[in-house]
């Protein structure tokens, strides 16, 4: 079967909103060529667990290529229908197992050297779409360090270099301020799913007001999902074929059902995203560090939230991986390399959240916890500057934070 | 191809740091007139290659920020040798598939995750078989499962009784493991029999085909007990460290012509624990040392053998919205694309750096064309290095 012979039939083992989304961009769909069909598939067919933001995205990606002259939409398909596909693929079932059909065209085009050429065709596709009306204030607020030596005067380099130094914050007051910052900006806005609290640890009380609007997660309450996805892990390990490829694979196809992931949330989109942290995501099942982290990538990619919190403890001591799915539990942190960690995540968190957020629009600030270090990267900070002044975190974000 | 402004951009970036970081290091753009560095001096006729699997990026090494987790390579080593700066791995980013791309200096296309023999003759097989060298005159020291099949190829004329032997030290102390409990009274031992988060262990059936070595000729192979192998082990941190170890062994025992070894600790950046991949950095800086001090030290090697040193590929940028920046190597973008080469030896050009492109399966056409053997990859011989 080719994308030009889709019929609304085809989609009927699709759930009721996916179903519905494939039938109305059907015209679109019957266009596009196989290298890149499956891969639209792949997110209509999941749509009715996706965040409300992800559906308009999708759609808004759609209507733009649909609406693109029949010629410049030709001229942006014609690279990715000259790939060569291998006869297997084209047999195998793409609208009804789409994900599984990405993955076996990714090996194809990395083996058979298409995969630059791919990822090429793939971004002019992509460029055409215009960007989508993005008028969303973004606040993202980081947290470091707990339990390390946070005397070093190099501490979240990365990050400062972007934004401003400051040596003279508050300790006192800084979990508070950052707190009552979070639910402030988040009053702001009553979105769904646009409101994230996620802690490595064992997380602070969330502001009474801020509760309602506002979703907080941390990896021990996630602890039951994770703990499957690690017996999971076991059990392929113990057929003595765990490849890195099979694993991968293995876990990517397991539903939420499966985890009993209800255990942690009734809401079947808060489901979905719990356990795709824990079963796409590289790390996440062994490191809290990498938890956090990948939480606030997968966030921003799919949530695009306007307010985050994150905050980084301790992960375990780096131990065999084998050990380490065998035996989860260990007590024994290491404060020191988890900082290095966080430092480094947390400026892929202000790179992640950067991407969703209008020109102008972002304010990140990083707390190096229970010391008076803190950076903060805004459209009023000068890159690479330092100061150090004795401020609260309330005065630092009521001088360079965007309203 | 259009992501040759994007390597460039690799290259200058690398270049404009080594001239901050290394104010010796001469940046000699080569012509081709080189006959006068190796004219003079005979030929090494050892020769050391030193991969790392798992790219290291150039934030982490060569850039500004990094230089401080590559001490010995950046003051010690670069200015002994020739460092290429833009070396290009066109292939699959995969690090067996990549390691095997290197020995046979082409592109191999079988899939990574499948521990197959390469389908094209490796550099041992030449090596072995034009100089008509003894099967104890080639050494791979790998880290993981999956690497036994390295040694040798399926090609046709070539094959097993031509390869190299192939030691993966994490396996044969799981072997003594097995074979001799009593040495396993704790869970000391354990991290070295683990493999890593991209590469878990896995069970690969042996067949007439490998050429590893196995626990009942470690005495024979290292003059080296099980018992000494065991305790020696006790006193290290990591699988590196051990591959150092053996080869240092194997110097010893066997002074093979040809070794070739696989420091891939840092792979450990898969887990996304940023301190660990920089950790296994340091330490494979530390170790790429400490073998050169050995191989200098050493009667059968001083002043006789050339060390390269490369990653087998980068990793992703930090900047690429389809990966996730160091963790990992998926993208193909420029920077997983890019790595780098440093030559030494007696032959090599001192305190150079060469900004011409150059690919990561020209290794083997050039270790051919330097010992005197023919090759068939797709490759050229890297004429700084002849």
């Amino acid at each position: 079967m080719t994308p030009d012979q889709l019929q609304p039939s085809s989609f009927d083992l699709y759930p009721p909103l996916a179903r519905s989304f494939a039938v109305e961009h059907l015209t679109l769909l019957r266009q596009l060529p196989l290298t890149i069909c499956p891969s639209f598939l792949a997110q209509i067919s999941d749509l009715d667990t996706r965040f409300p933001i992800e559906r308009k995205t999708l759609a808004w990606q759609c209507d733009s290529l649909a609406a693109l002259p029949q010629a410049k939409r030709d001229a942006l398909l014609a690279p990715l229908r000259a790939i060569a596909m291998a006869p297997e693929l084209e047999k195998l079932d793409w609208v009804n197992s789409p994900a599984a059909f990405v993955e076996r065209l990714s090996a194809h085009l990395w083996s058979t050297g298409q995969i630059n050429g791919f990822h090429d065709a793939s971004r002019e596709l992509f460029a055409a779409i215009p960007d989508q009306p993005n008028e969303a204030t973004r606040l993202a607020l980081i947290v470091v360090g707990q339990g390390a030596d946070t005397s070093r005067a190099s501490i979240l380099s990365k990050l400062a270099r972007k934004g401003i130094r400051l040596n003279g914050v508050n300790p006192a007051t800084a979990q508070q301020q950052l707190l009552e910052a979070f639910a402030k900006h988040a009053a702001k806005g009553q979105e769904a799913y646009a409101h994230w609290y996620v802690d490595g640890g064992q997380p602070w009380v969330l502001p009474e007001s801020v509760r309602a609007s506002a979703i907080q997660v941390s990896y021990p309450q996630l602890s039951p999902l994770r703990k499957r996805v690690l017996e999971r892990m076991q059990s392929i390990l113990n057929t003595n074929q765990a490849n890195a490829e099979k694993m991968r694979s293995d876990l990517a196809a397991i539903a939420p059902t499966e985890l009993r992931s209800g255990q942690v949330a009734s809401d079947p989109i808060l489901q979905r995203f719990y356990t795709e942290l824990f079963t796409s995501g590289s790390g996440t099942q062994i490191f809290s560090t990498s938890f956090v982290q990948w939480a606030g990538r997968e966030l921003a990619r799919r949530a695009q939230p306007h307010t985050v919190l994150l905050r980084y403890t301790p992960r375990q001591r780096h131990r065999g991986f084998n050990e380490m799915v065998s035996d989860p539990e260990s007590k024994v942190l290491d404060p020191e390399g988890s900082l290095v960690d966080a430092e480094m995540d947390a400026y892929y968190n202000w790179i992640e959240m950067g991407r969703i957020a209008a020109p102008g629009k972002l304010t990140v600030l990083a707390w190096v916890e229970g010391s008076s270090k803190a950076v903060m990267v805004s459209p009023k900070t000068k890159p690479n500057t330092i100061s150090n002044q004795a401020v609260t975190i309330e005065q630092a974000l009521a001088s360079f934070a965007v309203v | 191809m259009k992501y040759d402004a994007s390597f460039q951009a690799v290259s200058a970036s690398r270049r404009a740091f080594l001239r901050g970081a290394v104010g010796m290091v001469s940046a000699t753009s080569f012509s081709s007139s080189l006959a006068l560095t190796g004219s003079a001096i005979r030929p090494a006729d050892k020769t050391i290659v030193v991969t790392f699997g798992g790219g290291a990026r150039d934030e982490e090494t060569f850039a500004e920020e990094g230089q401080a987790n590559i001490p010995n390579l950046l003051h010690t080593l670069l200015p002994q040798g020739t460092f290429f700066t833009q070396v290009r791995n066109a292939g699959i980013l995969g690090h067996y598939v990549a390691t095997a791309s290197i020995v046979t200096g082409v592109y191999e296309r079988f899939n990574n995750f499948i521990a197959q023999p390469p389908p094209n003759p490796t550099l041992f097989e030449y090596f072995r078989r034009e100089l008509r060298r003894p099967e104890t005159d080639a050494w791979v020291i790998a880290p993981s499962n999956g690497f036994q099949k390295i040694g040798s190829s399926s090609a046709r004329g070539f094959g097993p009784q031509f390869g190299a032997g192939v030691i993966l030290p994490k396996r044969l102390l799981s072997a003594a493991s097995r074979n001799t409990p009593n040495l396993f009274d704790n869970d000391q031992l354990q991290h070295f029999l683990q493999d890593n988060y991209e590469m878990p262990s896995y069970d690969i059936s042996a067949t007439a085909q490998d050429n590893e070595m196995h626990l009942d000729t470690l005495e024979s192979t290292l003059r080296l007990s099980v018992q000494d192998f065991v305790q020696h082990a006790r006193t290290l941190d990591s699988a590196d460290e051990l591959s150092i170890f053996i080869a240092r062994r194997l110097m010893d025992q066997q002074a093979p012509s040809l070794m070739m070894l696989t420091l891939h600790d840092m792979d450990v950046a898969h887990s996304g624990a940023f301190s660990l991949y920089i950790d296994a950095i340091q330490r494979a800086d530390r170790l790429c040392a400490e073998l050169w001090k050995a191989v200098q030290s050493h009667p059968e090697y001083k002043d006789r053998t050339t060390v390269y040193i490369m990653p087998d590929f980068g990793r992703d940028a930090d900047d690429d919205p389809a990966g996730n920046g160091f963790q990992h190597h998926r993208t193909g973008s420029a920077m997983a694309r890019t790595t780098w080469l440093l030559a030494l030896g007696p032959h090599v050009r001192q305190n150079t750096v060469v900004d011409r492109a150059i690919e990561s399966i020209d290794l083997v056409p050039t270790i051919g064309c330097h010992l005197g053997f023919s090759t068939n990859s797709p490759g050229r011989c890297i004429e700084e290095l002849r």
